[in-house]
């Protein structure tokens, strides 16, 4: 059963096994990971993925028969993670076995391309929370004062 | 009790709207996806824009751009562009 999309961490090692057959020759791995801010403001704590699951999980069933068809390679998993993934933390992971290393690299680029062009998947950004200073406390005259 | 189509929203339509899903009225029956779709941007003007690039889905399947019926008890999928990965 695959995990195709989960709420837990995603783990690399689970994609590289789900795939490892003793007689493959070449597996090849992407991992997409959640950048920090692209203007280096630090704001971007992470991305809240959603998914209309059913519809995404078709369109990932699909790309993977269509990999495997197109590129012969013989075992494939994409999972990708849904809810708020932090910064640094992988969104998605796409392993492929196959005999030789070319379609396997093939593979796994027509894999995250594709993903990212049908199946209904969507990320938004989550800011930190600002940071202000707590409110002054005592009398009102006091803080008048100064 | 009232015909409703359920229709779902994500990412930015879920933003301009506020919800994740919206019970909607439909005539008893039925009417055309471009007709829902013009009621809902009157409810919530913010939607304009992302409808102009989103796809559509009924029941599970894509409908070519906005053409399509819509009956009582259907479920309606608004897809802005995907950015998955």
């Amino acid at each position: 059963m695959p995990v195709r999309f989960t709420r837990r961490p995603l783990s690399v090692r689970s994609a590289y096994d789900a795939v490892s057959e003793s007689h493959l020759g070449a597996v090849a791995l992407f991992v997409g990971r959640v950048r920090p801010d692209p203007f280096g403001r630090g704001r971007v704590s992470g991305l809240l993925y959603e998914a209309h699951v059913p519809l995404a999980s078709r369109a990932l069933s699909e790309l993977e028969r269509e990999a495997k068809r197109r590129f012969g390679v013989e075992r494939v998993e994409v999972w990708h993670r849904l809810g708020l993934v932090p910064v640094g933390e992988a969104s998605v992971v796409i392993s492929v076995g196959a005999g030789h290393r070319a379609p396997a690299f093939a593979a796994c680029r027509f894999l995250i391309e594709q993903l990212k062009r049908k199946a209904p998947i969507w990320k938004t950004e989550r800011a930190r929370p600002v940071r202000r200073p707590p409110p002054r406390r005592g009398p009102a005259h006091a803080r008048s004062a100064d | 009790m009232p015909a409703k189509v359920r229709v779902l929203l994500f990412a930015s339509a879920r933003e301009a709207v506020g919800a994740s899903q919206l019970e909607w009225p439909v005539p008893s029956g039925g009417s055309e996806l471009a007709e829902l779709l013009l009621a809902l941007v009157r409810k919530h003007p913010r939607l304009a824009p992302i409808l102009k690039v989103s796809r559509f889905v009924r029941n599970g399947e894509y409908l070519a751009a906005r053409h399509g019926s819509i009956h009582p008890g259907d479920e309606v999928a608004i897809h802005p562009p995907y950015g998955g990965g």
